[in-house]
Order: structure tokens, then sequence, then C-alpha cells
């Protein structure tokens, strides 16, 4: 749909700018090429398009009147939270209509005896759990980016965070949504029970990167803050060694709810930052985090402390405190921004591994580092096997940002080779769908388009996203059928 | 017999095959994903009906499969084709049962967290993905969902795809692996699925709490829900339960729970649920590890395993899941039958058995789908009686989600060649 986009009279805009003021007022209207500006990309700033309008819709009769508009005039249009993603999933389409959910940024309803929070997809994450915090729950993930991400993003990209490994991503923490599908209509899946019967649609919707559909409400299950909180901070030697201790701490039955290591390059790059007391010269360090029932946690810390001891730990700390376990925290959480300290630009990348791989892979990503002669800090969730190794180059010479993307795909089939996957928690978008074929053949791909068309047979939702190149939906039939019909039996000759 | 497939009535001896309600003309045993391609893709040009199955032990699921061509059995396909101890990940063919699957990760020391009902008489792996039926452990552990990580399947036109993958993040395409759980085999045929393992914890301790009333009974399950304590296992007995499981017996109500960590974090948990909750049980009694096996196996069968009548279940709001005791038990709608209720709060469900004459078994059929609906639900029917089917369905109202489920259904497999009735009324 993108690469075909239809150039639009300026009397079209005109009387479509008129509907759009019609449905949302004019306050609820962006037209002006300067203030367009703003949204022409989303974290992944390498992309840009500027859209025609940006509407921002304040209920769900809104967004339904809007997509339905669009869908009237088959016009392409793009959900949008805060726009924080990394994979370019808020990109909006050329000749097309940015519906962002910033307004529509409340919480309906705290329900503590059933463990849901209603919000709309404009809440900022960290505002669950704040609006809960007092009664002793939380909203489980937690992205890097979680006081300024929005839950519709969340649920577009079934974001992660650091505490995934124990409590899962978006996906296990959703029992629900309200959206407004490609054609306007608005409908419900799931709800405020925790199981649900039938296709596990909410299942397609959480992680769709908004291709099947706008997101209006959102059931979220929150969950008990554990009685206890403990942080180790270790630091190693050797990186390998950290690997290694993470896959011996999970093999003696203790699953932390985070595992999170950082490399030398980007341990120097925190400490020129933020001061989180790392030691510069460590190969590596660990973060983990135990929590549950005290009688539980008081068990592991010792039990863990052993484990990374007899893996080669330099040095061990328990976080004395709840400041200094935000101090252990704030080194990892600042990272990526950190980065910027020790290098004009970076490429980051969210391929996942199995943990077993863990010393492979990092082998393989430094060799790939000295041959394309850059840098790559990698920090990520050892846990899970969920890397974020950062390309660093510098955009001012030449060819540098392109040899810092390739080798970043370079690190993407790596990852895949050893089982795993090109995006943990980024998302595909426009920034990876050129590297899904090396994960999924076209019959793959193809079964993915399946669900698609399920959604949103005009291809008008986010179209350019995801898939690696445009696919349309063709009508189902029958299948093809011989022309004279075989009996089943003739089946046992097959095999 | 020829290897591989068997004719029913042929004459020869044919492996056993379940009843399933329906007379295929063939049954067929293919040994390899590529044979289950071939199957499919001869079926979807021929226009025949496949009705695949393994274990055969669950096929009370679901609204009766009309005519069918052909069945095929998951059951040679039955490997564990993967596991590294240190991912903690498993790839497994579904044909596999899933004690056997479970036996194979526990000597690694770590566990396949799902209970299903039928788990020691043949429920596979394949049938566990497609029914998600999971049992007591879905408390902690959630059901097939949380766990599936990839699968191997082959469509209805025969392509064999593989979704997902093989580590616990990943969000590369849609969930499609996740849609296949609890789809009946209305979608795919499943030919392998990777899941998410955990560790085994050392230490394991069960407890009863018997009730005299059902709101002391309430409020102890409130007390527990917001403590700090995780349980494994949670359930809530009804009277006749309380007794038939010899869980409480004489007990109006009974909380069966049990936790599963290091000795001290069990015995702990353990002490502080007696102390939130002293005040309102007339019962306590801790069970070890082995002399509790009874008690979850009937936790886990239950309501499967009740001859008469039918069962269901009711997925709903946590608050609604406790006090749906209370509704069935104390209504007049359900005078004359026999009801029995065991729910899992934590995970929102209710099961429920009921038997009675055929007229009563309707009406009690009929109130509970109000009263799912009422509480904000949805509901299923299973083992409902021939003669009743027409008035009780397999399934309650799906709300908005029907038109795309039909969508979803026609776009995957638009000759209808896996029997959709199982989950969409042919009415």
């Amino acid at each position: 749909m993108d690469s075909q986009a239809v150039k639009r009279t300026g009397r079209w805009k005109s009387r479509i700018a008129s509907e759009l003021v019609e449905i949302l007022g004019a306050g609820a209207v962006i037209s002006a090429e300067d203030e367009l500006i703003a949204y022409e990309s989303d974290g992944l700033t390498g992309y840009r398009v500027r859209p025609l309008f940006v509407v921002l819709p304040s209920s769900t009769e809104e967004v339904s009147r809007v997509v339905g508009l669009c869908n009237r005039e088959k016009v392409p249009f793009v959900p949008r939270g805060a726009g924080t993603g990394l994979s370019g999933g808020a990109l909006p389409s050329r000749e097309g209509i940015v519906i962002s959910l910033a307004r529509m940024n409340r919480i309906l309803d705290v329900d503590i005896p059933n463990r849901v929070v209603v919000a709309e997809p404009g809440v900022v994450n960290i505002s669950v759990t704040d609006a809960v915090s007092a009664e002793g729950f939380y909203y489980a993930p937690d992205p890097s980016s979680q006081i300024v991400c929005t839950i519709g993003g969340n649920v577009a990209e079934n974001s992660g965070g650091v505490h995934c490994l124990k409590y899962g991503v978006t996906t296990n923490h959703v029992l629900g949504v309200e959206m407004v599908l490609p054609d306007g209509e608005v409908v419900t899946l799931g709800g405020p029970a925790p199981e649900s019967l039938g296709y596990d649609l909410l299942s397609l919707v959480v992680g769709s990167e908004g291709l099947l559909g706008i997101v209006t409400k959102v059931f979220l299950r929150i969950i008990k803050k554990p009685q206890m909180v403990k942080t180790l901070f270790a630091s190693f030697e050797r990186i390998e060694d950290a690997g290694a201790s993470v896959s011996a701490i999970i093999s003696s039955g203790v699953i932390p709810a985070g595992m999170e290591i950082m490399d030398n390059l980007s341990i120097n790059a925190v400490e020129a930052t933020v001061g989180a007391g790392y030691p510069r010269d460590a190969g590596a360090i660990l973060l983990v985090e135990l929590d549950g029932p005290e009688a539980e946690v008081n068990v592991q810390v010792p039990a863990v402390s052993g484990i990374l001891r007899e893996n080669g730990a330099i040095e061990i700390k328990l976080a004395a405190d709840e400041s200094e376990r935000q101090l252990f925290w704030k080194g990892r959480k600042s990272a990526f921004a950190a980065m910027g300290k020790i290098s004009p630009g970076y490429y980051v990348q969210d391929g996942v591994i199995p943990r077993s791989t863990l010393a492979r892979v990092l082998g393989e990503i430094g060799e790939l580092g000295r041959r394309y002669g850059l840098r790559v800090a990698n920090v990520f969730h050892a846990g899970d096997g969920n890397l974020h190794p950062l390309v660093l180059y510098d955009p001012e010479v030449e060819g540098e940002s392109e040899k810092a993307e390739e080798l970043s795909g370079e690190i993407l089939r790596v990852c895949v080779d050893v089982g795993g996957s090109i995006t943990g928690e980024h998302g595909v978008g426009v920034d990876k769908k050129r590297f899904l074929p090396l994960m999924f053949s076209e019959q793959e791909i193809d079964t993915m388009n399946l669900v698609r068309c399920a959604f949103d047979e005009e291809g008008l939702c986010n179209p350019g996203k995801v898939f690696p190149t445009p696919r349309t939906c063709v009508e189902p039939g029958m299948q093809k059928r011989s022309s004279e019909t075989a009996p089943a039996k003739e089946m046992g000759e097959l095999f | 017999m020829v290897s591989g497939f068997h004719v029913p009535g042929s004459g020869d001896t044919g492996p056993d095959v379940p009843e399933f309600g329906f007379s295929p003309e063939v049954v067929l045993y293919p040994e390899t994903v590529e044979e289950i391609s071939r199957v499919l893709g001869f079926a979807s040009r021929n226009g025949i009906r496949v009705f695949p199955f393994a274990g055969g032990t669950k096929l009370f699921l679901g609204n009766p499969v009309g005519a069918v061509g052909a069945a095929l059995s998951l059951k040679r396909l039955d490997s564990v084709l993967f596991h590294e101890p240190s991912d903690m990940v498993s790839t497994v063919e579904c044909g596999m049962e899933v004690s056997e699957f479970q036996n194979a990760v526990g000597r690694e020391n770590q566990i396949f967290p799902v209970d299903p009902p039928r788990l020691n008489s043949g429920s596979t792996v394949g049938g566990l993905v497609s029914t998600n039926l999971c049992g007591p452990m879905s408390t902690r552990y959630g059901t097939c969902r949380e766990l599936i990580l990839g699968i191997r399947a082959v469509r209805a036109d025969g392509e064999i795809i593989n979704l997902g993958g093989k580590v616990v993040k990943n969000v590369a395409g849609y969930d499609i692996p996740k849609l296949m759980v609890g789809s009946l085999g209305t979608l795919c045929v499943l030919a392998e699925a990777t899941f998410r393992l955990y560790p085994r914890q050392p230490f394991s301790r069960t407890i009863v709490l018997g009730f005299d009333d059902h709101i002391s009974c309430s409020r102890a399950a409130g007390a527990i829900l917001a403590a700090d304590v995780v349980p494994t296992c949670f359930e809530i007995l009804d009277e006749k339960l309380s007794s038939e499981f010899a869980a409480a017996p004489g007990a109006k109500r009974s909380l069966l729970l049990r936790f599963d960590s290091f000795e001290e974090a069990v015995l702990e948990q353990v002490r502080q649920v007696r102390e939130i909750t002293s005040g309102d049980f007339a019962s306590f009694t801790e069970i070890g590890n082995e002399d509790s096996q009874e008690l979850w196996d009937s936790a886990r069968e239950f309501p499967f395993s009740s001859g008469a009548g039918f069962s269901s279940k009711l997925a709903l709001p946590v608050t609604a899941s406790i006090e749906v005791l209370s509704g069935i038990e104390s209504n007049p709608a359900l005078l004359g039958v026999t009801a029995r209720c065991l729910s899992r709060p934590a995970r929102g469900v209710a099961l429920v058995s009921v038997s009675g004459d055929d007229q009563e078994a309707v009406r009690a059929a009929r109130f509970l789908e109000n009263l799912a609906d009422s509480l904000g639900g949805r509901i299923m029917f299973s083992g409902v009686r021939r003669e009743l089917r027409e008035e009780v369905k397999a399934w309650g109202d799906f709300g908005d989600a029907l038109f795309l489920m039909k969508n979803i259904k026609r776009r995957f497999d638009p000759g209808n060649i896996l029997p959709g009735e199982k989950i969409f009324d042919a009415n």
C-alpha cells in the first residue's frame, strides 16, 4: 500500500480535513506542515514520512468514525502512542493519516479484588502501577521507556522489560481489549476474566504492531507487589563468566525477576554519564534481582551469591537498601542514553538467542565489530537471551551509518542462526521487515497474512510494516479440486 | 492391516481407535510431518474432510463432528526432538503423551508444568494444546498459552509451517502458536510444539482448609489471594467435592492449596496461610507430597471424570469465580439435579458437573449459561448426551469475537477440511 500511495488533490484534502474537523473539532486535527513534523517518525528517527493529517481523538466513537472515513476513502492510517517505538511501527504512511491516541489517556477502572485495571491506550505505562501501588499492586511489564511509553504502544509491540523472565511480557498481562477494526467496527475481545474461550484472538492483537486495528481500551492484569525484592550486583573479568552464571542460576531452580548483563564498553559509557559505581575495569557486570515471599528470597540470595562466586565473580554486592538498589539499576536503565557520551551515533538491535549460545554469539558479535571497524556495546536481558547490541558509529563519517546498519543486520543473522529471533520486544516495524525471511518462509509469512486479512482485507491499517513485501488479501475460496475426486480410502497409498 | 492406515470394517485388525461419534472411511497413522502434509494436500484437492486426533481422550469437547473421510492419528509422532536444559526449552512431537514428556524433561530436574485431565490415561501434547484444558497448576504457571513458544504445523492445504520460535521472548510476526491453543484442531494439524519449561522445586506441601459456611470460606480465599504467598495450586471445593475427594469430609466448603519451593519458603507460606485464615477455617490439615497425590488427581480430573450428565467450564472474573459456588448451590433452577462445583480462583475458572434427568439438565444448562453471562464470563459445555445436544450447545456466547473467529477459520481453511463445526455450530 505504502509504495503505491495515491496522490491526493488539494480539493480532496480540504474535504477530508473538513470531515475530520466535523468529527473531532478543529483542535484535534493537525494539518499545518510545521506541526506535522513532530509526527514524521517515532523512536527510529532514521525513517521519516510526513503524514497528510494527524488526528487526536478523545473517544472510541471518534476513533471509529475516523477509521470509518479512512475506510470509505481508502486512506491508510497509522495508530500512534507516545512514539517511543524503536522499529518504526508508528512511521506514517505517505498520503495517510496518523491517529494519535495521546488524548485517550484515562484510567477507566481500578478493580483491585479482580486484579484488573481498565485503561485507555494513551495511558503511560508507569501510571498503571501508580494507580494501584498504594494497594500493594503493580503492572509488571516495564520497558525502559515506561515513564513515557503508552499502554496502546505496549499492546501493539508486545513490550517486555527487565522483569520478563519471571513475569512474562505484555501478552501475559493483557486480559482483553476493545478495538476499532479497520472498517470502523468496534469489538471487544476478552475482558476482565483471566481466561477466555474460543480462538485466542487477543494473542494475535497483542504484538500485531498496529496492523489489525486500533485498540481503544485495555483490560490489564495487575499483580501483587512481591513481599521482598533483593538485587545482587556482580562484576566479572570475562563476560562469558557472567553468561555462565545466568545459566547456572536458572539451572539451580531459581527464577530471578530479572538478570541484566552489561559489557565493558557499556559500563564505561554509563560511568561517564551517571556514575552508577560500576567498576570501569570489569569485563562485565551482572545484575540479579530476586523477588517473592520473604522466606523464599532469603533462601535464594545466599544460593545465588554462591553460584556467582563459583562462576568467577570478582565482586558481589547485595543492595543494602532501596537507594542502593536504585543506583544499581540507574546505570542499566541509562545505558542506551549513555552511549551518546562515547559515540555521536548508535544503532540498537533487539535480537534474541537461546541462553546456552551466549558465549558463542558474543564472540561472533565481537568478530563482526572488528571486521566492520565499529565498536559494539552489549547490554542485554540475559535471563531471556534478549540482546541489545549497540553499534556505535559517527554519522558525520560518510558511509558509516550504512555500515552500522549492515553490521546490525549481520548480528541478527547470527541470532537466527543459533535458533533465536530478530526481535524480542522492539517489533519488526519497518526496521526489520527485510529480516523476517531469515526466520520465516514465504508460506509462513503468507500464513501471517491470513491473520491480517481476517482483520483488514483492505490493508489500510498501518501498511508497509512487518511484511517484507506487500501482500494483498485474496478472497478465500474452496481449494482447487481435482476434476475427479478420489475417495478417502486412497489416502492409505500416500505413505 | 497396512502400515500407516487402517480401513475400519475391512477385516484388518487396526490399532485401537477411540469412539469418534462418526465413521471415518479410513484412519491414517503418519510418521512424519511430510506425511501429514501429503494427507492434507490430497484431502484439500479432493474435498475429503480430515479429523486430527492423538490420545482421543477429550473427544467429548466441542460440538459433534459431521461426516469425515479420514481420521488422522498423530500417535506415531511421539518423540522429544529437542531439549536444551540450560535454556529450559523443549520441542516435542504432538503425539507424545504429556506424562511421558514430563518424565523426559524431569530427568533434567525440569518440569512441564501442566496437569490436564486424563494426564495418566493417554493425554497427548497435541490434545493438550488444541483443547487447552489445564489443571490445578495453572494457578501458578498459567495454561498452555503461557508456555507455548513455537509450533510446526500443517495447514489445511498441506503447507508445512514453522511459527514462533525456540526462545522465550520473540515478537517477530503474529503469535500464531497461541492462536492454535484451544482451537480444537480446526485451523491446522499440529505436528510439533516448543514449550518453555520450569525448574523442579525441591519441596512441596499441600494444605486443606475445611469451612463450616461459605462466607468464611470466601473470606479466607480472598485473604489468601491478597497475601504474600505464591501457591502452585489453589482450588475451592463445594460441599459434595469436599467429601468425595476426601479433602475435608463434612465441610461445607474447602480450600485446597499446594506450595512448591525451598522447604523453608514452603513452610513459611503454610504458616502464613494458617495465620491469616485462622478465624475462618474449621479444620486445617497439612499433607505431604505423596499422600496428597490422590487428592490432586481428583481435582485434576474433575469434572470430566463424572459419568452422568454434562460438565461445564466457566471463565469468569476472579471474584465471580469465588462467589459462583454459592450461586450454583442455592439456586432453585438447579433443584432436581446434582451439581458439583470446583473453583480455581486465581484463574477465574469454575468447573461444574451436572447430573439429572433430561429436562432438568437442560434447565440447569440454561441457568449456568445465564449465570456466566451475568457475571461477565464465558461458558462451554462438554459431555452432553446426544439427546440433549440440540438444546445444550457446546459453546455459550462468543460475543463480538464470533465473526472474527469465523474470518480466521475461513482464511485458514476455506474448504472446512478440518471440521470447524467443533467450534462453529453448523446451525
